[in-house]
């Protein structure tokens, strides 16, 4: 038990990756009243466009950075207006199978154009070890850490303080309301989705630092966007963000501690996210943090 | 037939039916009129099971049916036609009348398409359409018949499925003038069948021609539960309408 | 020849696989992201029982089915009583769940590495080694599925599956238990594509988690909406049509490890394309009264 700081920082680490890349498809759900299942796709294709910016052309970060950011917009606004514009006001289905079908292409093209083989986004300094207490962190981790932080609090401000944020929780209450007032829902989906979609980028960008970029990670990835959405409650971005936190706790401490010499390998690790969401949809769909009970 | 005693039903913090008890006899006709917001609806979804109620009973042919879910109650003889049409607008007319009579039938005799079940069902769901004279039509998707026709293979098809009780909600809603009328003789021919039916409407003068009593509900509550003449000639019917200032 | 056989094997097997899904995707509007999931099952299962115990074809073959079927009674039992979007994820959890049991039970699956030396099936002593001799009974086997499935499809149940798709509060006043009826569509959805696993395990002696993932997924659904859902016949022909249009790309100059992408981008960009040009018909909205 001397490891549970150690525990704790990396569940924060992990909570905090989930939390950029969960946060992003909860809005989404929210707003445009979907699930991206290619959410994690566009978090990978923009990791990978990244990584073309900054490994292959070996742009320097900053450039890197805004080429992506660039990129990623554009890359937003072909999914936006392609794959889930044109599926409004229809059958729910339509949009799953069509934001599928996205995610396959994306994984394709990346697969094409990158090659299957493990990718990895390195920096020297970001990655030596720093010893505070008896915790290991590196610089990297303590980024990820602030960025999701720093990340949630801006939300907050906008989402609660500004114009734009009333226009969005509109827009996500009642469109049609929204629309009699003067609000374009249009407009406001589509800057909810850019920004859900940058948010995730970076969210994967981080992920290719920590650890390393694949063109299956989407698939992966989509289960853990999808158990902390489902956890906190789809839509509900403070619950997506407590959720992602959860999510990363249960999954550093199911594996961490030792309960009379027996541990859990490594390898389950993934699996719980997959638990975690059968067993919120038994007892509370909507999340556990929502007083409403749910029923068909 | 059957009665309902002090329903209520409350969905989320507003009380939309506040103990209604009616007792509703065998083969009669009653009439559910009430200003918009009464809980006619809601208490057609009570009593078919669509919705759940929070205190009180039902009750069917002596059996307390409070319990059970939609299909429970359907089986048991409750027949609901709705306001927005409950049509299967992409089957054929046909296909919505057999669909109906499957229900009865026993899967073993159905399973195989070519069984002798089978072509009964047919020969069956024919008779019903060309009731309601949709007999030409019966080939065609649901959803391209008119707001009379669909309301008239409704009724029918409840019919086929064998419903005791029919509850139509609006039936003259969509309708034109004209089908009124057809709508209006079918009404009847289901009461000389012996069927018991609710009917709620806003034409009070359609409900008049057929209800035995007319139920008034007002705020999920009842107001009145008597006969036509003594309803229509009741002053607090017109103050639920049109306030007491009139 | 040889080549065309082998195509034929591969749509016999995809064709009991599609079906089975077009009855709960096409008929019930059910999105069971888990389908692969009973397909890998059904696998596994046969791997398994001809590797380390020594079942005989039938036994493979119902067993595979019967295990398949009910662990998606399981799944049905959790995902049914969800709302639309929720059952999608719901599935699609259990499908990962599955995936992830099959990684990490290495005792019993072997893991990533996958199990390999599948026997051909053996018919009173013959054993099918020959893929033309294979074939037949494939064929046989589809034939005999499809069959049930066509009966299934033009009679009450899949009249009233179609029916709960469009307008579910009709069917419940109509008397109908909507709810035993889709865990039933389940179960035999689901048998099925054990059945399909199994043929498959048979055919390719080789089973590892990587071929059940969410391409295969994908390609299902890519199937069923390409042959119009709910539709036997349609998907009779996009099943033909989508396995074997990728296969040209085998016989173009380019490095095997871009065939597969390369397959996976034709088929959802398919996907995509019929989605969109069919989005005012396809799965029209369901009505609540």
């Amino acid at each position: 038990m001397e490891l549970l700081p150690q525990i704790l920082i990396n569940a924060l680490i992990t909570g905090s990756l989930y939390a950029l890349i969960a946060v992003g498809f909860s809005l989404t759900y929210g707003v445009l009243k979907i699930l991206n299942f290619s959410h994690c796709h566009l978090m990978m294709a923009g990791a990978y466009l990244f990584y073309l910016f900054f490994v292959e052309l070996e742009f320097g970060i900053f450039s890197s950075a805004l080429c992506t950011i660039a990129a990623s917009v554009f890359l937003a606004s072909i999914v936006f207006f392609l794959f889930i514009r044109p599926f409004e006001g229809r059958s729910i289905l339509l949009p799953l199978v069509s934001t599928l079908g996205c995610a396959t292409i994306l994984e394709s093209l990346v697969a094409i154009f990158f090659g299957v083989n493990v990718k990895s986004l390195s920096g020297d300094w970001i990655s030596e070890s720093i010893e505070i207490g008896s915790i290991f962190v590196t610089p990297l981790q303590l980024l990820i850490i602030s960025t999701a932080i720093i990340i949630s609090v801006v939300l907050a401000i906008i989402l609660q303080f500004t114009p734009f944020g009333r226009q969005v929780r509109a827009v996500a209450e009642r469109a049609t309301a929204a629309e009699s007032v003067g609000i374009t829902p249009v407009r406001v989906r589509f800057t909810v989705f850019s920004a859900a979609v940058l948010l995730t980028i970076l969210g994967g960008i981080l992920v290719g630092f920590e650890s390393n970029l694949t063109p299956t990670m989407g698939q992966s990835f989509i289960l853990k966007a999808v158990a902390a959405s489902v956890l906190g409650g789809l839509g509900n971005v403070w619950g997506t963000l407590a959720g992602s936190f959860i999510l990363g706790f249960i999954e550093n401490i199911a594996v961490g501690i030792d309960i009379g010499g027996f541990s859990l390998p490594a390898s389950y690790k993934d699996s719980f996210a997959f638990f975690v969401i059968l067993f919120v949809l038994l007892l509370r769909p909507n999340g556990i943090f929502s007083m409403r009970r749910r029923s068909v | 037939m059957f009665s309902v005693s002090d329903i209520s039903v409350q969905i989320g913090d507003s009380s939309i039916l506040n103990g209604i008890s009616c007792e509703v006899l065998p083969g009669e006709c009653v009439g559910v009129i009430g200003p918009n917001g009464s809980g006619k609806t809601t208490f057609f979804n009570a009593i078919s099971g669509f919705v759940v109620h929070q205190r009180g009973t039902i009750t069917l042919a002596g059996r307390d049916i409070s319990a059970l879910p939609p299909y429970s109650r359907a089986q048991h003889g409750i027949g609901r036609v709705f306001q927005n049409f409950g049509i299967f607008r992409d089957m054929t007319v046909l296909e919505n009348l057999i669909i109906a009579l499957e229900g009865r039938a026993s899967l073993r005799k159905t399973l195989l398409p070519w069984s002798s079940a089978n072509r009964a069902i047919r020969e069956e769901a024919k008779a019903f359409a060309a009731q309601v004279k949709l007999d030409a039509k019966i080939s065609s998707k649901a959803g391209t018949l008119s707001g009379g026709q669909m309301r008239l293979l409704e009724i029918v098809r409840t019919l086929a499925f064998g419903a005791e009780v029919l509850l139509l909600d609006e039936p003259t809603a969509g309708v034109s003038p004209k089908m009124k009328d057809e709508v209006a003789n079918l009404i009847r021919y289901v009461q000389s069948q012996g069927k018991t039916v609710l009917i709620i409407e806003h034409d009070i003068n359609f409900v008049q021609s057929f209800s035995s009593r007319v139920l008034v509900l007002d705020q999920g509550q009842v107001l009145l539960f008597d006969t036509p003449e003594n309803v229509t000639r009741d002053p607090r019917l017109h103050e639920i309408y049109f306030g007491k200032s009139f | 020849m040889e080549y065309g056989i082998h195509l034929c094997i591969l749509v016999c097997i995809y064709l009991i696989l599609a079906q089975s899904f077009n009855i709960t995707l096409g008929l019930g509007r059910l999105l069971n992201l888990a389908h692969v999931a009973g397909y890998a099952i059904g696998a596994y299962v046969t791997a398994i029982g001809t590797t380390t115990g020594d079942m005989g074809l039938f036994t493979a073959i119902i067993a595979s089915s019967f295990t398949s079927g009910l662990l998606s009674l399981l799944l049905g039992g959790i995902a049914l009583r969800l709302s639309d979007d929720y059952f999608a994820i719901g599935t699609l959890a259990f499908s990962s769940i599955v995936s992830a049991l099959l990684i990490n039970c290495k005792g019993v699956t072997n893991g990533v590495l996958g199990i390999s030396g599948i026997p051909r099936p053996k018919i009173a002593d013959f054993e099918l080694l020959n893929n033309s001799s294979f074939l037949f009974l494939v064929f046989a086997i589809t034939f005999v599925c499809l069959a049930i499935i066509y009966i299934l499809f033009s009679g009450p149940f899949g009249r009233a599956l179609r029916a709960q798709g469009e307008n579910r509060s009709a069917l419940l006043a109509l008397g109908r238990d909507i709810r035993l009826m889709n865990t039933t569509a389940f179960f035999i959805s689901s048998s099925f594509a054990g059945l399909a696993g199994s043929l498959y395990a048979y055919y390719i002696n080789y089973v590892d988690p990587s071929s059940f993932s969410f391409s295969e997924m994908t390609l299902l659904l890519t199937i069923v909406i390409v042959g119009s859902p709910g539709s036997f016949w349609g998907c009779i022909g996009s099943t033909i049509f989508l396995v074997c249009i990728p296969e040209p790309l085998r016989f173009l100059d380019i490095p095997s490890y871009l065939v597969g992408p390369m397959r996976q981008l034709l088929q959802s960009v398919i996907l995509v394309l019929v989605v969109w040009l069919n989005r005012n018909r396809l799965f029209s909205l369901t009505r609540e009264v």
